[in-house]
């Protein structure tokens, strides 16, 4: 039961993700941990934590909650749920987006799309960064990594190894 | 320079699984060195085009790549293998990883250590959107936006299952106005 109310969920959820896994890690945060209470606020923070560590796409968090929920079948429904539903679309939708290439509605709904985005991928940095209540702590950390990124062009890597010493010294 | 797509289902499954297996810190940067770098499938423009496509679409970004450039290339099949491709190595390394962290969570502080790289990855988001948010800037309207919904998203953790139909209808009509 649990398993097929993880699939329709990531189902759903793959299907309004537009930019991508970091767009919906609130809702999946606020499902996942307010509403069914799988995992604690915790559990989700290192969870995103290890899938960001491990190479690979970060959709992979996905699977580690399902993992967390329902075992290794849970990880493997989760990421196929997260990422069928986007697939079938992406499959149909390639070639009409090549073709209305200059069509205005195009570039009109590329334009509506990115100020979502922007407050989306916003937000689901916010909600990770503070599970509980809010904790300076963490707000540090991902404030450093953030100046990091936009100052510095290395290897995102390096920031997550930076914030595991602060996390050592700090937490 | 010249670019020729993958002959066989083989070399676009290994190119791909290449791809996944050293994507520390991200797979777009991987992605492009080993399609348009090394084995010079696509050109630096059309992955830009197809990346571009891939971002707008829902879904993981990258895992929607593969299946475009599967599809162009195989047809269903070039779709399949391609994803399964990028993903069947990192599949494992996380839950590997995820199953070794597990053994050691009790130990707080292997647990601060994992919650500050969960906190620095946070940190990644927020440097991600204001490097997407700085081309918005200067347009009223976007900020408007934005802020709207982070509050509802982020703040009164609204649904995104509400939010977010809500938010590109109203960014929509603003666009149409050249407002966006």
């Amino acid at each position: 039961m649990t398993l097929v109310e993880l699939a329709l969920y990531f189902g759903l959820l793959s299907l309004i993700s537009v930019g991508g896994m970091p767009s919906v890690m609130p809702e999946m945060q606020r499902f996942v941990v307010d509403v069914k209470g799988w995992l604690t606020p915790g559990e989700f923070l290192q969870a995103f934590a290890v899938g960001q560590a491990a190479p690979g796409p970060n959709v992979l968090i996905a699977s580690l909650i399902g993992w967390k929920v329902a075992g290794i079948p849970g990880a493997v429904v989760a990421l196929l749920a997260f990422c069928f539903p986007a697939a079938v679309l992406a499959w149909w939708v390639a070639e009409l987006w090549d073709r209305f290439k200059d069509a205005p509605w195009r570039r009109t709904t590329q334009r509506a799309i990115a100020p979502i985005v922007v407050a989306l991928i916003l937000s689901g940095g916010f909600v990770i960064a503070t599970p509980d209540s809010p904790d300076w702590r963490l707000w540090l950390i991902a404030g450093s990594s953030a100046a990091a990124m936009l100052l510095v062009n290395v290897n995102p890597l390096w920031m997550l190894a930076g914030g595991g010493i602060l996390g050592a010294l700090l937490l | 320079m010249n670019v020729a797509p993958p002959k066989k289902l083989g070399e676009l499954f290994f190119g791909f699984l290449w791809i996944g297996a050293r994507s520390f810190g991200g797979v777009l940067p991987w992605a492009y060195r080993t399609m348009v770098e090394e084995r010079r499938w696509i050109t630096h423009a059309d992955f830009t085009e197809t990346i571009g496509l891939c971002q707008f679409l829902p879904g993981p970004n990258i895992g929607n790549a593969s299946i475009v450039l599967g599809k162009r290339w195989f047809g269903l099949a070039g779709s399949v293998v391609a994803f399964l491709g990028l993903m069947a190595l990192p599949f494992v390394w996380v839950l590997a990883l995820f199953a070794v962290y597990n053994d050691f969570s009790a130990n707080p502080l292997v647990k601060a250590i994992v919650t500050g790289v969960g906190a620095a990855g946070a940190g990644l988001f927020v440097g991600t959107a204001v490097k997407l948010g700085r081309a918005l800037a200067k347009k009223p309207a976007a900020l408007v936006l934005i802020a709207a919904c982070f509050l509802c998203v982020a703040v009164a953790r609204f649904s995104l299952v509400a939010v977010i139909p809500a938010g590109l209808l109203l960014a929509w009509l603003a666009a149409r106005r050249d407002w966006l």
